[in-house]
């Protein structure tokens, strides 16, 4: 930038310039034959540079993951024992089990009330809301995707564990995930929904088939493996959220029960990767069993986004 | 429509030719059409994939005039305009045989630095694509990128060439605007400036006025007629009325073969291919 | 999933006779009304969530901005009175124990402070990522980082802050900030790099977690803009003869400027209010205001989670109330800067953003 053209061998172009139509002047500007001009190292030098910095941008952001991917498969793979996901934990030592099968019913709870709500939600959106009211509602489950996730569970803490004096338990731990994961289902629901092309509807409309026939035959098939992503995605979300989950189900080494939602503290795998740690608990069989409760909740959580992927691809292919 | 100047008119709606839109103001010159060579293709083969889009072009084009590239669509003309220029290189799948030469010497030589290149043979593309910043930034975004001007010149390097192309009037007052309000006409002269400040020897026009209005057109290619003999001007177009008012020169390409070189009105009056003949008769009926 | 059942109730009543409608009419005209009924409740969920959220904390919190007035966003002072043998104390209509005293000013500032850091790490590194992907990378290549960085995207923020606390925190400490804090000069800005490097919690881990945390969101968001940029302009600057550099730098990234800003502000606002990363690195001091960039810190997340063993202690509940508003000012926080990033986006080039942690 701060060279100017004054004293450099390209400067000649600029001074003799011909810039503008009249003051041209022919053979002046064009170099002899065979003759280029030098060119200016610092540009191809300034180019490769930002290449090479792009390039190590990309590496920044797969180094650490692969650290850290490796970092927590390596603490786990070590002292790993496959009985470790059918043994209770008792204390600070044993197994997964309860925590095991508490996220797994907090997680089936949460979904399956958010996908009723976000699917309505979205259906609603993209297929009969119009104007200021669609982006109303829009904007607000939108922004809901915002709020961090402990304030969410402050709020269930306030209104339910204690408003309510539900105490901790099953049934808060589900309602605060399951507005977790609304925004994400709503968000695949009404852009699968607004993805499928308008020829199908039109084509249904012009035999006179009536909407709610065009909606499920036509409409909701098409969309539905976007809406599974969708599902799918969120389910990975919510399974490794750990804040919320201090102020809803906290932990005990209790089975989850469906006859004791409420009153019964429900322990899970993402707070016992935190509660086991040796941040929270310098006891090396409690520690190992934290790598193992992370190691369980990164492959569930990256065999659900992977199985959208696939959903993803699968379909795109099947829809040509 | 020899029509009087309208005051209430802006001037750049009628172009570089102010106010005044004359019906017999673009004379193509097709005289004087001798002078060096400053293009050669040798042996052009070039293709994406398994399609070949051009095979074994070999042609010259005159320093300093007006040449106009015509075919049927899919004839490869515009391919070989973006191979003089190296547009193509990064198409996936490109591959090619033969050579393009820009005064003797190979395009593809490893001494070439693409970007200088570039520098020395500009282009305008089918429809205007003004870059996201000032006007003014717009006209001397390549001189600056090629740092053929410092930030102290600037605003005089935009002046001149927006003269140039006849838009100085029309933009003067508002430099710092963006250039998406312009019109379309406006928005491909500001290109046009644009590739004038970098000082190329080589402009090469792909269908610049496709997307225009007739009054635009015109002003289009009345400055594409002032650019020679300084600039070599290589022009595709569809439109052969407008080989003919422009070009001094002509080639005809077709299914990707070079059929035609020659002189504009020897091509289109006194074809020598019959293929040539064809295809002028048949568009102009 | 749960809606098939309504969807296949509505379809049934049509599809044996798709042709011949007219007797079934009704009874379909009925039931689409119940779907649109249905929605239209499921789709104010969100929005009545929203209010019920802020106006619970409000109430919840009311009694502590009482009390903790404007003092709670200048003090330093993390204190919730006597516990023990002490009768609660009654000043202003507020319970709360002898000696409390809240001041969030470590909060706030920590929590600003990791998400710069944040920030000034991820905005460069997506934007320099994002632009090889596009424009370097082969398309498989390409949809290999893309659900690598969904896979990024997905890991949760426990297992993020396992590793932050265990491993990267305690490397760094080791074998990078003693370097720089030994050999960063003592002048202003500058000697914020200085002092003791610690163990590895504090501010730069945090920071740094927070960062790997966000990379995702501005990359994949700024890949799918870049993506969209008309070929046709960034033509115009390759046949002027500006290099890639210049071309991505004037003509690719300011077309999509906007766009990209609203990708970062997004980023941040999940920076603000990540919970676990943050708590589990930072090393928890209530009432510290970092002096360097190796201290250890808070954030106002963090305190909502690692202080509520201790508030749950206070009879009065004044410790609770004290986290709802420390809730509020998060809650304010991070809506207002969602919600500039969705209007800023939408209003100059009209794409949306994604959603929460843009998967």
């Amino acid at each position: 930038m701060s060279e100017r053209a004054g004293g450099r061998p390209t400067g000649a172009r600029v001074a003799s310039g011909g810039h503008g139509a009249s003051g041209r002047h022919g053979g002046a500007s064009r170099s002899p034959e065979g003759m280029w001009p030098p060119v200016s190292r610092r540009r191809k030098a300034g180019n490769l540079v930002f290449w090479l910095l792009c390039a190590l941008a990309l590496a920044l952001v797969i180094a650490p993951t692969l650290w850290l991917a490796v970092d927590i498969i390596g603490k786990a793979v070590g002292n790993w024992q496959w009985n470790v996901l059918v043994t209770r934990t008792d204390q600070l030592q044993g197994g997964l089990l309860q925590p095991l099968l508490g996220t797994l019913v907090i997680a089936s709870g949460a979904i399956l009330i958010a996908s009723i709500v976000s699917i309505l939600t979205g259906m609603y959106l993209s297929e009969y809301a119009t104007g200021p009211l669609r982006s109303v509602l829009r904007g607000a489950y939108e922004v809901l995707a915002g709020i961090p996730s402990i304030v969410l569970g402050l709020v269930g803490y306030v209104t339910l564990v204690v408003g309510l004096h539900w105490g901790y338990g099953l049934l808060p731990a589900v309602l605060v995930l399951s507005v977790l994961a609304i925004p994400y289902i709503t968000k695949a629901t009404e852009s699968s929904l607004a993805q499928v092309p308008t020829s199908y509807r039109e084509g249904a409309d012009a035999l006179g088939l009536p909407p709610s026939w065009t909606m499920r035959r036509i409409v909701l098939k098409s969309a539905v493996p976007g809406i599974v992503t969708g599902v799918l995605i969120a389910t990975a979300i919510i399974i490794g959220e750990t804040a919320p989950l201090i102020y809803t189900s906290n932990f005990s080494d209790v089975n989850p029960s469906l006859a004791h939602v409420t009153h019964l503290a429900v322990p899970s795998l993402p707070y016992m990767v935190y509660y086991f740690s040796f941040l929270a608990q310098p006891i090396k069989h409690a520690n190992i069993l934290s790598a193992d409760a992370a190691l369980v909740l990164l492959v569930f959580v990256l065999v659900l986004i992977l199985l959208g992927r696939v959903i993803v691809a699968w379909s795109r292919r099947h829809a040509e | 429509m020899s029509t009087q100047a309208d005051p209430a008119q802006p001037a750049e709606a009628a172009g570089p030719v102010r106010g005044r839109v004359d019906q017999a103001v673009v004379t193509a010159p097709h005289a004087a059409t001798a002078g060096p060579v400053a293009l050669t293709t040798a042996g052009l083969t070039l293709g994406f994939g398994t399609r070949t889009i051009l095979s074994d072009v070999c042609v010259d084009v005159r320093r300093g005039a007006v040449t106009a590239l015509i075919g049927p669509t899919g004839s490869g003309k515009t391919t070989l305009l973006r191979t003089f220029n190296r547009m193509n290189d990064r198409v996936s799948g490109y591959h090619r045989k033969g050579d393009v030469l820009l005064d003797g010497r190979s395009i593809w030589h490893p001494g070439v630095e693409v970007m200088e290149l570039r520098r020395r043979i500009g282009m305008l593309f089918q429809r205007p694509n003004p870059f996201p910043m000032s006007i003014m930034e717009n006209v001397v975004a390549g001189a600056r990128a090629h740092r053929l001007v410092g930030k102290a010149g600037m605003k005089d390097v935009a002046e001149k060439h927006l003269t140039a192309v006849g838009l100085w009037g029309a933009v003067k007052d508002r430099l710092k605007d963006s250039p998406f309000r312009l019109s379309g006409g406006q928005q491909q002269l500001l290109c046009l400036a644009r590739a004038l400040a970098v000082t190329p020897e080589v402009l090469l026009l792909d269908e610049p006025t496709s997307s225009l209005d007739p009054a635009a057109t015109q002003a289009i290619e009345e400055l594409v007629r002032t650019l020679v003999p300084d600039i070599t001007v290589i022009i595709v177009t569809h439109n052969l009325a407008q080989a003919l008012r422009v070009a001094d020169r002509t080639i005809f390409l077709n299914q990707g073969r070079m059929v035609e070189n020659g002189e504009t009105r020897q091509l289109f009056e006194h074809p020598a291919e019959e293929e040539t003949a064809h295809y002028v008769a048949g568009r102009f009926g | 999933m749960a809606s098939a059942p309504l969807a296949r109730s509505v379809g049934e009543a049509v599809a044996p006779s798709p042709r011949r409608p007219a007797p079934m009419l009704r009874a379909v005209v009925r039931r689409a009304d119940v779907v649109r009924w249905l929605g239209r409740t499921g789709a104010v969920i969100p929005l009545a969530a929203l209010v019920f959220i802020l106006v619970v904390l409000l109430i919840e919190s009311l009694p502590a901005i009482r009390y903790n007035g404007l003092h709670f966003f200048t003090t330093t002072v993390w204190n919730e009175g006597v516990s023990y043998n002490a009768l609660p104390v009654h000043s202003g209509g507020v319970y709360h124990m002898s000696g409390a005293a809240f001041g969030a000013l470590p909060e706030i500032v920590g929590t600003l402070l990791t998400s710069l850091i944040a920030l000034i790490v991820a905005v460069p590194v997506s934007i320099g990522a994002a632009l090889t992907i596009v424009e370097r990378l082969p398309r498989r290549l390409a949809s290999l980082v893309g659900i690598f960085l969904e896979l990024l995207a997905g890991i949760p923020s426990v297992i993020v802050g396992l590793f932050g606390a265990l491993t990267f925190g305690p490397f760094i400490a080791h074998h990078i900030t003693p370097v720089i804090a030994r050999n960063v000069p003592d002048v202003p800005v500058l000697s914020f790099f200085r002092g003791q490097p610690g163990s590895g919690e504090g501010l730069l881990t945090s920071g740094l977690v927070l960062g790997i945390m966000i990379i995702p969101i501005i990359a994949s968001t700024t890949r799918d803009l870049v993506r969209q940029v008309p070929i046709l302009p960034r033509e115009g600057a390759i046949a002027l003869g500006m290099s890639d550099a210049q071309c991505a730098r004037r003509v690719t990234l300011p077309w999509v400027g906007p766009g990209i800003v609203g990708a970062v502000v997004l980023g941040l606002g999940r920076a603000l209010g990540e919970t676990m990363a943050v708590a589990m690195t930072c090393g928890v001091a209530l009432s510290t205001v970092p002096g360097n960039i190796y201290t250890t810190m808070t954030t106002i997340a963090a305190t909502m989670f690692n202080y509520l063993d201790t508030a749950f202690l206070d009879g009065t509940g004044f410790a609770v109330r004290t986290i709802a508003e420390l809730g509020l000012v998060l809650l304010v926080i991070t809506m207002v800067v969602n919600i500039a990033a969705r209007w800023l986006v939408r209003r100059v080039s009209g794409i949306a953003l994604p959603v929460g942690r843009g998967v």
